[in-house]
This record gives structure tokens, C-alpha cells and sequence, in this order.
């Protein structure tokens, strides 16, 4: 019976769909926003060293799609080196609700589960300038991929937070580390997720990763991954004091067409420390290595200021000191203004 | 790892299909989760020994803004009945945390969800909709629970809920439920004659979720701290706020445990009014336990405040 019932969990809604009219009217719409976001950035050493751009318009539909799943979608139109603009499925993906102990699938594409920051969308970020070993690994956007991910919420004599993600993935056209092969070669992943309440105001998550698959070279990648994040927010008065460190390290071996390996490391740091009700100040440190060339390293040291005027709004400065011994030395700074219409739900914590 | 993932997939689709899926049985206690400590107390008075309850919020808290922490999640995966305020209050962390915690019984629509405000005649429901006008609520506004006698409507909400998930118990709530309305009916009785001197009377509240509180007491806000609901309170609209308290004599500013007392004070000292820090929800402060105790706090904090206005 139990066998019936998953597969009619599965199948049911499918079948009805061909039959049934849809239900219209303004309450069965999905919740619709749209994320702004537009920059001002100075950087010292280009040709034209002052920009404003809007960067991205991030249009998101999000709604359940019947008792047993949520479908979430995100559009983007982001800014192409150009200066034109291109639409782009940043996200759609499936949820289910509902399956039992404590399992969760996921279809469609989506920001794959490694570590604490690629998951997250930019405009959420408390900096404009993505971290450096984020970028070398995953690429500017992150890493997103079209697959399938099955988590599960360990359960534990302890009774805190465990999750384990399972993901399979089409693996990325183009990103330094994995790139798609005309082969039936895919992505994995694997993530490990705990939680812990330290006390009522202060709480601790980590983070471990593992991802393999195929790589430009037609050889294999790995990526080791840890993450580790300290929160302090006093409930009373959530609204005005909170402090948050957050720091990743990424290990990569990159596969060569000599049949080599290529061991590259990453890591950033930031502490974000909300000084008043609006305002923030994080300061950030990065490094990384190119996982597919040897011996190239970057540096990176930033801050920012953040006043958020609501949930809705905020308006970033930021400077950032960019070190390398392959790139040039340069200084940027960005002035970044997001800001959010429509029903936007919250965020991850 | 491809290895490890093609064996694991299937392993958890088996064990998906070989376990028996938890479920409260005769004899075992509800587990009731609820948004706010307001409504863990009423469930708790409705359900007795017959429940376990646990609130996610706490009484201090602004219930706009709770994190969504991931060890909630584990409480709610568990949960044989969920209880939100509903409307639009909770939109911020109650979704994300539900639709994470794989529960399909308490998930809107299912038995074990309870939408509290279901049947309660809401007060200022806008006739428009635009966030210019700041923090609105688009259903009405969302503190309903500060009205006693709405408490009666939402205790008997909790209780339809708790018949349903535990229908062998369903007498044994009804006769609480009997209870806390006759125990409601009585000391709102009481309360409206201490809180009598406060009728008709101005004050001054910092965010606008007084509405019920004042429409059952029979006060009157005159105007808020907040330019406009969720903005902190500028110079400009303390200035305006100290000018009417002036010209009306207003004798309090009410506030709650989750705002700073900052801008509050400096209205207090530069008018003389009075300020009470009121309960917004059961835990609030020390002896704060119960529903009922929160309203015996607020009228003796009332009361205090009123007595030592310079006004009055």
C-alpha cells in the first residue's frame, strides 16, 4: 500500500493535469518580485576607470505547485561584458514536500549545494565583490547546474541539525574546474550540513563538500570543500545587533591531459558586524589558487559598508585590494544599490 | 562517488518505502508547534496532558523578524500539528521553514495545520496595497491576539485542530476549551473595569499593533513613534509625536520588549508622558506564563504608568 502511495504521490498530479481545467484568479498566482541590482565601480587601473551599470534584474516566481511540491524560477537579465543585456534561467527547480522520513528531492536546475556561499544569490550577499576563490573554482555566476539532489535530515541522539545531500548533475558547460564532456560523464556531489544552537542567541553550522566530475581536459576534477559559520544575533532585539563569521576552504585537484594532477587550495573569511539598526560593516579576506593553471595565485582584502533602509532596500560601498602574481595589482571600489518589489520571501539563515 | 551515489539513492528510497511514517497514536502526547509562545500557551491550555508544546518564537521577540534557524526545522519535521498566526505576519520565516521540514501533515492545507486568525474579524484591512505606505499588512493588521476575546476564537481554531489530529481525545478538549472560554469571559470582565479609567483616553504607541487591545479596553493611539509601520522613528515625527501629546495631554507611550527604549525616553522626558512596556506575547517578562498572564501584566503595567503621568 505504502508503494501505491509513493507512486501516486508521484504520478497522480501528472495524470490529473491533462484533465482538469487550470484554477485562475489572483490568489493562485505564484508570488512574483523582481531584485534590482545597479553599481557604480571605480577601478584604478582601466582604461575608463568610473562605471554605472545596472547590473541584474532577477525576475522570481515562487508557489507551491500542489501538495506535494513548491516550484521555485528564477529569470535573469544581467549585464554581459558588452554592456548589452541577456535573459537567462538562472534557476527552476522542483521541491517536494512531503516525502516521507525525512527525505527532500529536488529537480531542475539550481545553484548546487557546496559550501555556504554558492547556493546564495549575489544581491544577498553583505559585499559586491563575489570571493576570489568562489570565482576561480565555480566561475562569476557560481556554479549552477540542470540534476537531481535527494537530502536527508539525519536523525541523531542528540537531536541537532544533520542534513546530507546527495546531487547528481549534467555538469556545467564552462566553469574552470568542470566542463561538460560530449561523454556520459556527470557531476556529484555530496554535502554534509550541521547545526548546532550554541545558546539562544549564538548558533554554529558546518559544512563539509566533496564534488567530482569531468573537466575541460577531459580528465577528472575534485573539489574538497569545508565551511564554518558563527552567529550572533540577541533575540530581544534581533533588530539592531547581530555579528556573523563565515569562512570556506576549497581543495581542488584538477586532472591534466598528461595524466597529471593539478592541487590548487582557496579559501575566504569575512566578519559582518551590524553596528545599528541599518547599518553593517564586513570586512573580507580571500585567497586562491587557478585550479587549471599551476602556480597562479590571487589575493583579495575588502570592506563594506551596508546601510539597509528595509528589508526591501540597501545601499553598499565597498573598496577592494586585489593582489596577484600573475594579474596586475589593482583597487576597486563599488558603490551597490539593491533593491526588491513584489512578495520576496526570506532568506536561508 | 558516482559509485556512492547510485548505491545511496536507492537505500533511501528504500528505507522511504520499508518504514512506518511516524504518526501520533493513542496514548502517545500531541506534538504541537507553534509560531508564537501566545499560541503554545492557549494550545496547551486546550490540549493539557494530552500535548507536548514548543513555540519557535520567543515572547520577546518581534514576531516580524524570527530566523529560520535549521534546529526548528527538526522540531517541525516531527510536528503532528503546526499553529502560525497566519495573514501575512509570519510570510518572512514561517514558508521556508514548513516547506523544509518535509512534514506533508502540517503543511498548509493538511490536518495538522492551524491557521490561527481563521475566523477572526480583522481590523484595518487596507483598501489599497503599496509599500510607500511602509510595513502594511495586506489581510488586516496581524496582532489579533491581543484582544482576549479574539483569544476565544483562536482557542477554539486550536481546538478543531487538535480534534483532528487526535479525534480519540476530542471531548477532552472541548471541555477545556469550555473552560478557557467561561475563564476569558470572566476576567475580561475584571479587566475592563480596572483598565475603566483608560477609557476614551489618548496614547502613543511605537508600532502600530495595538488595535485590538485598544478597540476591547477602549483607549485610544493617537499616533506612533514610527513615521510609518516597520520605519524607525525619525526627529521629524518625534518632534510631531511630542506636539500632540502636548496638546491632547497624552498620559503614556506604549512600547514592547523588542524595540530600543531610546526614542521612547526622549519623548518621556521632554513631555512628562509615561512609558509601559507592554507584553506582546506569554513569556515576555518574568511571570509572563500563561495567555492570561499576559493580560494581567499589561493592565497592571498600564495602570502603573497611568498613575504616574504628570496629567493625571
Amino acid at each position: 500500500m505504502r508503494i501505491l502511495n509513493l507512486l501516486l504521490c508521484f504520478f497522480t498530479p501528472l495524470a490529473l493535469l491533462a484533465q482538469t481545467g487550470p484554477v485562475s484568479g489572483a490568489l493562485m498566482n505564484p508570488s512574483v518580485s523582481l531584485i534590482g541590482d545597479m553599481r557604480g565601480v571605480y577601478l584604478d587601473t582601466a582604461a575608463r576607470k568610473f562605471n554605472f551599470q545596472f547590473e541584474e534584474a532577477e525576475l522570481s516566481l515562487i508557489s507551491s505547485i500542489d501538495p506535494y511540491a513548491k516550484a521555485d524560477v528564477f529569470i535573469s537579465f544581467a549585464r554581459t561584458p558588452e554592456g548589452e543585456y541577456a535573459a537567462g534561467l538562472e534557476e527552476a527547480y522542483l521541491t517536494t514536500l512531503s516525502l516521507p522520513v525525512d527525505l527532500r528531492a529536488r529537480v531542475g536546475r539550481f545553484r548546487l549545494p557546496v559550501g555556504r556561499l554558492n547556493p546564495v544569490h549575489p544581491h544577498a550577499l553583505p559585499f559586491s565583490d563575489v570571493p576570489l576563490a568562489s570565482t576561480a573554482i565555480f566561475g562569476d555566476e557560481g556554479l549552477i547546474d540542470d540534476g537531481i539532489s535527494l537530502s536527508w535530515l539525519i536523525p541523531n541522539p542528540w537531536n541537532f541539525y544533520q542534513e546530507i545531500e546527495l546531487e547528481a548533475s549534467n555538469v556545467p558547460l564552462e566553469s574552470p574546474l568542470f566542463s561538460r564532456p560530449d561523454a556520459d560523464r556527470y557531476l556529484y556531489l555530496v554535502h554534509l550540513k550541521n547545526f548546532w544552537d550554541i545558546d539562544e542567541n549564538s548558533t554554529l553550522e558546518l559544512g563539509l563538500s566533496g564534488m567530482s566530475g569531468p573537466n575541460q581536459d577531459q580528465k577528472t576534477s575534485v573539489l574538497g570543500a569545508a565551511d564554518l559559520t558563527l552567529k550572533w544575533k540577541p533575540l530581544q532585539l534581533n533588530r539592531y545587533k547581530s555579528l556573523t563569521w563565515q569562512s570556506e576552504i576549497f581543495i581542488a585537484r584538477y586532472g591534466t591531459e598528461d595524466g597529471g594532477n593539478l592541487r590548487s587550495f582557496g579559501f575566504y573569511s569575512f566578519l559582518s558586524y551590524q553596528v545599528g539598526e541599518r547599518w553593517f560593516l564586513t570586512g573580507k579576506v580571500d585567497y586562491s589558487e587557478l585550479p587549471q593553471y599551476e602556480g597562479v595565485l590571487e589575493r583579495g582584502y575588502s570592506t563594506t559598508l551596508g546601510w539597509y533602509a528595509t528589508e526591501f532596500q540597501k545601499i553598499e560601498l565597498g573598496g577592494r585590494h586585489f593582489e596577484g602574481n600573475i594579474a596586475a595589482d589593482n583597487t576597486e571600489f563599488t558603490l551597490r544599490w539593491v533593491f526588491v518589489i513584489g512578495a520576496h520571501g526570506g532568506h536561508q539563515y | 562517488m558516482m559509485r556512492l551515489v547510485l548505491i545511496s539513492i536507492p537505500l533511501c528510497v528504500i528505507l522511504a518505502i520499508a518504514l512506518p511514517p511516524p504518526s501520533s497514536t493513542a496514548g502517545e502526547k500531541v506534538t504541537v508547534v507553534a509560531s508564537l509562545t501566545t499560541f503554545r500557551s492557549i494550545a496547551e491550555l486546550i490540549g493539557g496532558e494530552k500535548i507536548d508544546a514548543f513555540a519557535i518564537a520567543t515572547g520577546y521577540q518581534n514576531p516580524h523578524f524570527v530566523d529560520p534557524k535549521p534546529s526548528f526545522i527538526m522540531k517541525l519535521s516531527k510536528a503532528d500539528l503546526f499553529i502560525t498566526t497566519g495573514l501575512d505576519l509570519e510570510s518572512g520565516w514561517v514558508p521556508s521553514l514548513l516547506q523544509s521540514s518535509r512534514n506533508g501533515k502540517i503543511q498548509p492545507g493538511g490536518d495538522g495545520y492551524v491557521d490561527a486568525s481563521a475566523g477572526i474579524h480583522l481590523l484595518q484591512v487596507p483598501s489599497s496595497s503599496d509599500r510607500a505606505q511602509g510595513d502594511i499588512h495586506l489581510f488586516g493588521n496581524p496582532h489579533y491576539w491581543m484582544d482576549p476575546m479574539r483569544g476565544k476564537q483562536v482557542a477554539k481554531t486550536i481546538c478543531e485542530g487538535l480534534q483532528k489530529v487526535s479525534p480519540e481525545n476530542a471531548d477532552y478538549f472541548a471541555a477545556n476549551l469550555k473552560r478557557f472560554e467561561e475563564e476569558i469571559d470572566r476576567r475580561t470582565t475584571s479587566w475592563k473595569e480596572k483598565l475603566a479609567p483608560l477609557k476614551d483616553i489618548p496614547l502613543i504607541a511605537y508600532h502600530n499593533e495595538w488595535p485590538y487591545l485598544e478597540e476591547r479596553f477602549g483607549f485610544a493611539i493617537a499616533g506612533f513613534l514610527e513615521p510609518k509601520p516597520g520605519i524607525p522613528p525619525t526627529p521629524s515625527q518625534l518632534v510631531k509625536v511630542m506636539s500632540t501629546i502636548r496638546s491632547k495631554s497624552i498620559p503614556i507611550v506604549i512600547t514592547s520588549p523588542y524595540f530600543t527604549l531610546d526614542a521612547a525616553e526622549l519623548v518621556s522626558r521632554e513631555t512628562g508622558a509615561q512609558i509601559a512596556v507592554l507584553a506582546t506575547g506569554v513569556g515576555a517578562f518574568d511571570g509572563v506564563e500563561s495567555y492570561y498572564d499576559m493580560f494581567e501584566y499589561n493592565v497592571t503595567a498600564l495602570l502603573k504608568a497611568f498613575a504616574q503621568a504628570p496629567h493625571h
